[in-house]
Parts: structure tokens; sequence; C-alpha cells
């Protein structure tokens, strides 16, 4: 009798020492969980999984037909440019980093980190990192100071983060895409299998855009890679100030070089 | 070979986004340039290599070679230590539009007769 008891007790205890792993388990695997934190690769190119679509490319942007024109023209006049061979100078040959919320693209390897309270996503083409204040109330936008990656609250739904993000300041620009102060990014990311993430773009901007411009962008787990640093330093590439197009330097610079120094620009 | 083939679809369907356009550089006439490392810088956004080359008729140029960056070019192999002054290498390049002695490599020959690309955005080579 003792015995069973004992057996019984010991049942118990198994079945409550299980049910508080299971606890633990539940809880590290509910909303919150760290199934976003290590790195990433943007998906569509490389280990495709055929279960999960690569994501579309990003639609055209719904732009109030004034500031469309414009942006149509200013595509047209890119690919003249580049037609020439005389591609257009922009942010990256000056260093500049993309900002929101171009970073998302993930040209480059990223990085995601689940800490109490914060997510932080590094990416590693310039550097870049932005910081996602979780269950915090967003800023008057007003009160944002305009930035590249802006100021970004989150919250999770369920297995879903949903992030806001504003003060993107407006020389900061994505495809070329002109917006006001008051533009407004959320975000929507979820697992889509144990290896693969999405996140659901939607820029709000009734000042610039008909109607939100949503695109999605996808992303698998790049196991074990070592993010690498960045930092934009003595760039050949300048800008020509004839054509206003991208040069490059021959010679480098210092004593190396047995090239002739390039030629002073023309008044 | 269907594989192959399926990859180029999905890459032109996502696009390679690179850095810039590539369209100061002529892709369809590349050309072969041997010679001497005289520099070689391993920075963001592009790596450089520099190089001084006698052609067959003995004309003597210095080549300034836009390459990828160390993040592309770490990810197919290459090493930040694997090119040195003093090298004997052999390029191919899509050469600068404007005629000027630089271009944007396709491949790389090292001394020891090791092969490497230049990435996936900047395109590979067209002639051997």
């Amino acid at each position: 009798m003792i015995a069973s008891m004992r057996t019984v007790a010991a049942s118990v205890a198994a079945v409550i020492t299980s049910l508080c792993a299971g606890a633990a388990q539940a809880q590290a695997a509910a909303p919150g969980h760290q199934a976003l934190t290590g790195a990433w690769d943007r998906y569509g190119t490389v280990n495709l999984d055929p279960r999960v679509t690569s994501a579309p490319p990003v639609s055209a942007p719904p732009l109030k037909p004034v500031y469309e024109a414009e942006w149509e023209a200013q595509q047209k006049a890119a690919k003249e440019a580049d037609a020439r061979g005389q591609p257009q100078f922009g942010g990256y040959a000056q260093c500049l980093p993309d900002g929101m919320p171009a970073m998302m693209m993930a040209m480059f390897p990223m990085e995601v980190l689940q800490t109490p309270g914060q997510i932080t996503i590094i990416e590693e083409a310039y550097n870049q990192v932005r910081r996602i204040y979780l269950n915090e109330k967003q800023l008057p936008i007003e009160d944002a100071e305009p930035g590249f990656w802006g100021h970004s609250v989150g919250h999770w739904e369920g297995d879903t983060l949903v992030v806001n993000t504003v003060g993107i300041k407006e020389e900061v620009r994505f495809r070329g895409v002109p917006h006001s102060a008051n533009m407004q990014i959320d975000e929507r990311l979820r697992m889509l299998s144990k290896d693969i993430f999405e996140d659901q773009v939607t820029v709000t901007d009734p000042e610039y855009l008909t109607q939100p411009w949503k695109f999605t962008w996808k992303y698998v787990r790049k196991p074990g890679y070592k993010i690498l640093e960045y930092v934009c330093e003595a760039n050949r590439e300048y800008q020509d100030p004839q054509t206003g197009g991208i040069r490059m330097r021959i010679g480098a610079p210092g004593p190396a070089s047995s090239a002739p120094a390039p030629a002073a620009p023309k008044p | 070979m269907a594989g192959l083939v399926f990859a180029g679809l999905l890459l032109a369907a996502t696009g390679v986004q690179a850095h810039h356009s590539f369209a100061m550089f002529d892709h369809d006439h590349q050309i072969k340039i041997s010679g001497t490392v005289t520099h070689f810088q391993w920075t963001n956004p592009h790596v450089y290599i520099d190089m001084d080359s006698t052609d067959e008729q003995g004309q003597f140029k210095h080549y300034t070679i836009e390459c990828a960056n160390p993040g592309i070019l770490d990810r197919i192999g290459w090493k930040f230590n694997m090119i040195k002054v003093g090298d004997k290498i052999t390029t191919i390049i899509a050469p600068l539009r404007t005629g000027e002695a630089g271009g944007l490599l396709k491949q790389v020959t090292l001394a020891d007769g090791r092969k490497f690309g230049n990435g996936a955005p900047a395109g590979k080579a067209n002639i051997e």
C-alpha cells in the first residue's frame, strides 16, 4: 500500500516536473520567443524551401499623380544615365546607409537579437542597426527626431511581431520614392517555418501616396554566420563635376601608385 | 542544368540588388591584363586592386580594378591577404567606358593558379 502510494507520489511528482518543464518551454516558445535571434539572408535566391514561395518583387509605389510623374521621370533619367555609361551618383557612393525601410531588403546578411524589452536588427551592409522597443508607446511624430532608421516600437500579437516606425528623414528614400515627415512604416514579422521568416511592410503616407504601399520580404536562416564589420572608407568612386555621374579614380592613394593624379576639374 | 536555368530565372525575378549600377563599365568588351600588384585595398564599399602591366607592344599602363566588397568576396572564398604587393596576377575586367586604365573585375588568376570570380552582382567573365 505504502509502496504503491510512493509510486503514485513519484508519478505525480514526475507529472508536475514535466508540466513545469512544459510550461517553461511554452513560455520560451510563447510570443517573444527566441526564434528570430540569429543570422539571416534574404530568401529567394539561395536555400529555397519548396514549401515556401519567395517574396514577389516590390510593387511600384502608389504615388499621387504629380509625384508619380516626377518619380517616373527620375527613373527614366537614371536609366538614360546608365545607358550613357555615366550612372547617377547616389547615396551608396557617398557612403550613406539605406535607412528604413530599405535596410530590411537585407542586401547583405542580417542579424536579429532578442533581449528583454528590445529587438535589435543589424544589417551587415553599412553597419546598420535598428532598435525596436517592445511594449512602449510610439512617440508623437513631431517628437521623433528624424533619422535613417527612425523610432520603432513593437509588440507581439500571437506569433507576429507588430512594429511601427516613425521619424524617417525625408532625404532617406527607398527606391527614390519621396515621402513626408509623417510617413509611417508598419511591419508584421512572423516565422513561416523553422528557418524562414517574413516581414510584411506597409508604408503609409497620405501626403504622397494614394493608398498604403505594401510589400513583403522573406529571410532564411544562415546558421553559424558571423556578421562582418562594414565601414565605408576610401571609396574611389566620385562624382564627375561635368556630368554629375559616377567616375572611378585611377591609382591608389599614396606612393604605391605609379599613375598620374586625377586631372583637376575644369572650371 | 534545369536547376541552373531555374536559379537564373529566380535571380531575374527577384533582382540582384547591387549597391549601384555597373554601367560605367563595358561588360561586352572584356579585356585580359597580366602584371604586378602595386596595391591591394581591402575596404568597403569596394575592394581595389592596383596593378602595373606592360602589354605585348611594350605599352606600360597602371590599372585600377574595382572588386565587390569584403563580405561578398569572403562568401565566395577570397581572403583579405590572398593578394599582396608584388604578386604576378592576371585579371579579366570590364573596362571603364571612359577609356581610362581601369575596370570592374570579372576574374582574377593568382600567382599560384587559383582563379576567383567577383561575386554574382558583378557578373562573370565572357573571355578566357
